[in-house]
């Protein structure tokens, strides 16, 4: 029966505290075990006001603090000339654990951008020179700071792919490394020169020499080759130099475009169609869809015009609040009754699928049968 | 703030536990769970807790099957125990139902002849900040969880083991 002799360590203070024990979600512990030869990159991200995270590759898990009543001892072996009269028998605690960090899963934090973003916008015609200008004003200190993409990786509580991804799909420009959200109207220009030159150069949309098209841009119309390369990015594949075209996303695109132009004033169904399909040009016509722009628009029969003609009005789900109260709020705002088909593509960016949904609807509309269908009405005020 | 986390389960410090010990737990670290914490009175600097001893006579447990046969299997556990003064706490293995990773605070400059960064005797600066590794991962600790058993006999040490 082999004894040993149990010694706490010989530098108490400093070891002190030095050991965490983390408890690993099955997929996480697969991918620390597996890797051995190339270990995972993790990292713990988080201001002091923020509960913390911890990152992988592609992952983010909120890190929770559980207190234990028991304390984990950890033991080691004795380093080595610890113990004068050390034996092989001896076994050390280096610390005494009190809690165990647990990892949850989660959704990356990414809604801190919009606002680290606010003011960077890029446009056309609008030089870096002109915000330097603007910063020296008055001598005061320069209030706008460049927001590279190593800070918002520092700032932002999501892993890098997750926040590769949020960049991508808020469209943000990396420009002489600063991050700079591309203003939509720019956005729409360059989306309908790409169309026509795709026409005019007679190349493939499924595979068009990027450097053609960047170079074309350039010449004709001043828009720097970096900027068209990433947006080329965004509403495709860049493979080899070839860009495969996503022609649903950039017709779409395109038609929010000429759309936003129709905020306060609406316009005729027939029209907007048709300078939709002119301005992406006769070879992309067929995919044009008005259900392509399903929770951008509002429909509504003109009252003027007889026989009634439906008009449409811009109306972006993006732009309405998050929270789910204040959503119905604005909604029940904008029209006093909805119908289910068309209430349905403005709750769809807040809720998970159809369940929750309904579950949405149940709980903050009325919903009334009648001739025509469903229709749902506010159930309360919840603009208070 | 970014803390960055390395993994370094595959370095080797060179120095191993016993390997009647180490089966509760990896190689180079072993969890033991104790109810309450340890109370020390006086130094705590190199003093000596307590014999820990593990049996190593397989125990063999015994259990009656639904079809009313009696079967016998031998497990490969073995029986820790830990005197602490004049108490005596008896242990076992327990399998974690997730596994823990255990990570170490690493001063900012680990020596190159320490890759493991057990060494915390160097003087740290406080300005950079801490990174931490994860040093293994277990999937076991030796949890004593019973009531100690007062033993006569000669006192093993001044330290003892108090419920929190």
């Amino acid at each position: 029966m082999p004894d040993f002799s149990l010694k706490f360590t010989q530098t108490p203070t400093t070891d002190a505290g030095t050991f965490k024990l983390l408890e690993l979600p099955a997929d996480l512990c697969k991918l620390i075990e597996s890797s051995l030869d190339t270990p995972p990159s993790l990292v713990i991200k988080g201001d002091s006001n923020e509960h913390a995270v911890l990152c992988t590759a592609d992952k983010t898990y909120t890190v929770r603090s559980v207190v234990l009543s028991n304390s984990i001892l950890t033991v080691t072996p004795p380093r080595a000339g610890e113990f004068e009269h050390g034996s092989s028998d001896d076994l050390v605690i280096r610390d005494q654990i009190h809690e165990v960090l647990e990892l949850v899963p989660c959704l990356p934090k990414l809604d801190k951008l919009g606002g680290l973003l606010r003011g960077r916008e890029y446009d056309e015609g609008r030089d870096d020179e002109e915000d330097m200008d603007e910063d020296m004003d008055d001598g005061r200190p320069t209030k706008r700071r460049k927001l590279t993409y190593e800070d918002a990786r520092a700032m932002l509580q999501a892993s890098d792919v997750e926040l590769e991804n949020g960049l991508k799909t808020r469209r943000v420009l990396t420009l002489r490394g600063e991050l700079r959200p591309i203003a939509p109207s720019h956005l729409t220009t360059i989306l309908e020169l790409l169309l026509n030159y795709l026409v005019s150069l007679s190349l493939s949309h499924e595979a068009a020499p990027i450097e053609d098209l960047a170079a074309a841009l350039e010449e004709d119309h001043e828009i720097r080759r970096e900027v068209s390369r990433q947006v080329m990015a965004w509403f495709g594949e860049t493979k080899g130099g070839l860009w495969t075209m996503d022609t649903s996303a950039t017709v779409r695109e395109v038609g929010i475009g000429i759309m936003r132009a129709y905020k306060n004033d609406p316009i005729a169904e027939d029209e907007f169609l048709k300078k939709w399909r002119a301005t992406v040009g006769d070879k992309f016509e067929s995919v044009v869809d008005l259900n392509l722009l399903s929770g951008n628009y509002l429909s509504s029969p003109s009252q003027f015009i007889e026989p009634p003609v439906p008009l449409l009005t811009y109306f972006p789900a993006s732009a309405l609040p998050v929270d789910p109260a204040q959503r119905f709020g604005d909604l029940f705002l904008t029209r006093p009754r909805w119908k289910a088909e068309d209430i349905a593509p403005f709750l769809t960016d807040i809720a998970f699928d159809h369940k929750e949904r309904d579950r949405l609807l149940l709980k903050f509309a009325r919903a009334v049968t009648d001739s025509e269908g469903v229709w749902y009405t506010a159930r309360a005020k919840y603009n208070s | 703030m970014i803390i960055p986390v390395e993994v370094a389960i595959n370095e080797r410090s060179g120095r191993k536990l016993p390997p009647s010990f180490a089966q509760f737990g990896t190689d180079e670290i072993v969890l033991v769970d104790l109810q309450g914490v340890l109370d020390v009175e006086g130094e705590m600097k190199g003093q000596f807790v307590g014999k820990l001893s593990v049996d190593d006579e397989t125990v063999s447990m015994t259990f009656a099957s639904r079809t009313r046969r009696t079967t016998t299997y031998r497990a490969e556990q073995k029986k820790p125990s830990l005197l602490i003064g004049h108490h005596l706490l008896e242990g076992k293995l327990v399998n974690l139902p997730k596994p823990l990773a255990i990570m170490h605070r690493v001063p900012p400059e680990p020596t190159e002849d320490d890759p493991s960064g057990l060494d915390d005797d160097s003087p740290t600066s406080t300005s950079a900040p801490p990174t931490w590794k994860i040093v293994a991962v277990v999937k076991r600790k030796m949890v004593f969880a019973k009531r100690p058993m007062p033993m006569v006999g000669k006192p093993s040490s001044t330290v003892t083991s108090g419920k929190s």
